[in-house]
């Protein structure tokens, strides 16, 4: 996995190789990885959100029923 | 690097870049100090994580296709030839500057010993791109869901505004070439858009509960904390400078950028590489800044809120310019802008029963809209670019600035990648019942529950006694 094992080596070769990050070449692999996690985050997150509101929905509170809960720690 | 000179010339820029990120931070800070001192108690806390998780969710998309866009959007496609490589195809071919190196697989995407200026640059736009995205938030507070703001925050900070920069901001961009668009420090490129962009969702989502009177008379709400929107604003105004100072070239020989034979001419330039100094767009900065606060304490004689905003109006408006304009045009600019903004502000709040929370179509979109049509008349004949000057509509060379060039060049950034973008996204989400939260969860609070929590969490630990 290691890109560069011996810095002296690495930049003392006749053309010295810029990209020095973990797993050269397999780029195409992290970027699928993370669309599957920037979609999956959404789906996640708009069903949790969706729970949530519909609950507090239910409850029909007042518009000045907060007031009672403001925390004076 | 093995050249002194060479590199210290590199790792200058690369440290100038990565400043300019820095302090444009101070702007999303700023944003969202705003936002909360706008809103209602109740919805604080609500309001803050929205306009955070545009951080991570413009990032990401930024890196996946925004950059990208920026590099590969220029000709249109199919508006005017590259000056790189003569084609109106989207740019991919293997040209200095094709989207083909911005790929998210791309190696220089990363730690790249062989590249210095990427990643601070990439950094930079990302910034704008939270601005933009930052812009509408604030317009839309109180009543929008998170996930529907996620999907509109992408749409304009990784999608829309990176193709009008393509367009009106890339030294190859289209409207540089047909229309002789000037938009130096992003008066349209970022402010009218964003604000034509939450123009198109208010018109959807739109107002809070209780804006409105039975007899459409629009009623006051906030801002809750001053103190918060103080500091919120001269956050903005501090990140700004950086703002600013990104949309700058630090250092450029533009004597063989312009293939002038023997020429060597050191000089910071504005984005589309033609000359300008730091010190000039100082000037500029503080005189409009200036501006905008003078003319928004009297037109709206003293309203704290209206003067801030204001100050940050009066920036924006002499924006596109302030490359090049003198200090006092720059001031007299900033005032027209603002009082633009203010009048347009409430004149479209009673007729159209738009309820803009912060004032931000206002501030970004109305002022930007006007700086851009008042600076192809200040500018009127200036080159567009150092490359080569010809006429309007031809599309091989670059037309100069003028006034018909650039109020098309706001209806486009205004309306076209803007408001319209913003109106079709929200249908849409409106559509699947997702754009706005239930009447009774905006009745009782966003942080309802939260905030019901906290109290009992208090009441447990203040009867504790160990």
């Amino acid at each position: 996995m290691a890109t560069v094992t011996n810095w002296i080596d690495h930049l003392s070769a006749k053309e010295v190789a810029g990209a020095v990050y973990p797993g050269v070449g397999s780029e195409g692999i992290l970027v699928l990885i993370a669309f599957v996690l920037w979609i999956g985050w959404h789906v996640i997150q708009a069903m949790q959100e969706s729970s949530k509101l519909e609950k507090l929905a239910r409850k029909r509170h007042g518009p000045n029923d907060h007031k009672s809960n403001i925390a004076e720690w | 690097m093995t050249d002194e000179l060479g590199a210290l010339t590199t790792i200058f820029t690369e440290f100038y870049y990565w400043i300019t990120v820095v302090l444009m931070f101070l702007i999303h800070v700023g944003f969202c100090m705003y936002e909360v001192g706008a809103s209602r108690y109740k919805h604080h806390q609500h309001t803050l994580m929205k306009n955070t998780m545009l951080i991570p969710l413009v990032t990401v998309t930024w890196f996946l296709f925004g950059w990208w866009i920026y590099w590969a959007f220029p000709t249109g496609p199919g508006l005017a030839p590259s000056i790189m490589n003569e084609s109106a195809a989207l740019i991919t071919d293997e040209s200095a500057f094709s989207a083909k190196w911005y790929m998210p697989n791309s190696d220089i995407m990363a730690v790249n010993l062989g590249d210095h200026i990427s990643g601070v640059f990439w950094a930079a736009f990302l910034l704008f791109s939270w601005t933009a995205a930052s812009i509408v938030s604030g317009a839309i507070i109180e009543r929008i869901t998170t996930f529907a703001f996620g999907i509109l925050a992408i749409a304009i900070g990784s999608v829309f505004w990176t193709i009008d920069a393509a367009w009106g901001w890339h030294f190859d961009g289209w409207m540089l070439k047909i229309l002789g668009y000037h938009d130096a420090y992003a008066s349209g490129v970022i402010h009218a858009i964003a604000g034509g962009f939450a123009l198109g969702v208010l018109a959807v989502l739109g107002p809070r509960i209780g804006k409105f009177s039975s007899s459409g008379e629009p009623r006051n709400i906030g801002p809750r904390n001053p103190w918060l929107v103080t500091i919120g604003l001269f956050l903005i105004y501090t990140g700004f400078w950086g703002f600013y100072a990104a949309c700058n070239i630090p250092i450029f020989d533009l004597g063989p950028e312009y293939g002038m034979e023997g020429v060597t001419y050191f000089t910071a330039t504005n984005i589309y590489v033609t000359p300008t100094t730091l010190s000039g767009i100082t000037f500029n900065f503080l005189m409009s800044l200036s501006g905008g606060l003078l003319a928004g304490y009297l037109i709206s004689k003293g309203d704290p809120f209206w003067t801030y905003s204001s100050g940050l109006a009066g920036i924006i408006c002499a924006s596109a310019g302030n490359d090049l304009y003198h200090p006092i045009q720059a001031m007299i600019i900033a005032m027209i802008g603002v009082v633009v903004a203010y009048k347009m502000h409430y004149w479209v709040e009673r007729k159209f029963k738009i309820d803009d929370a912060v004032g931000a179509v206002a501030v970004h979109g109305y002022a930007g809209f006007a700086g851009l049509i008042i600076c192809g008349f200040v500018l009127n004949g200036y080159p567009s670019s150092g490359y080569s000057v010809g006429s309007m509509w031809v599309g091989t060379d670059y037309a100069p600035i003028n006034p018909l060039g650039m109020f098309i060049g706001a209806i486009i950034m205004f309306f076209v990648l803007g408001m319209l973008p913003g109106w079709i996204i929200a249908k849409v989400l409106h559509g699947m019942g997702k754009l706005r939260i239930p009447r009774e969860v905006e009745i009782a609070g966003l942080d309802y529950d939260i905030m019901e929590a906290a109290r009992d969490d208090e009441k447990s630990v203040s009867s504790a006694t160990r």
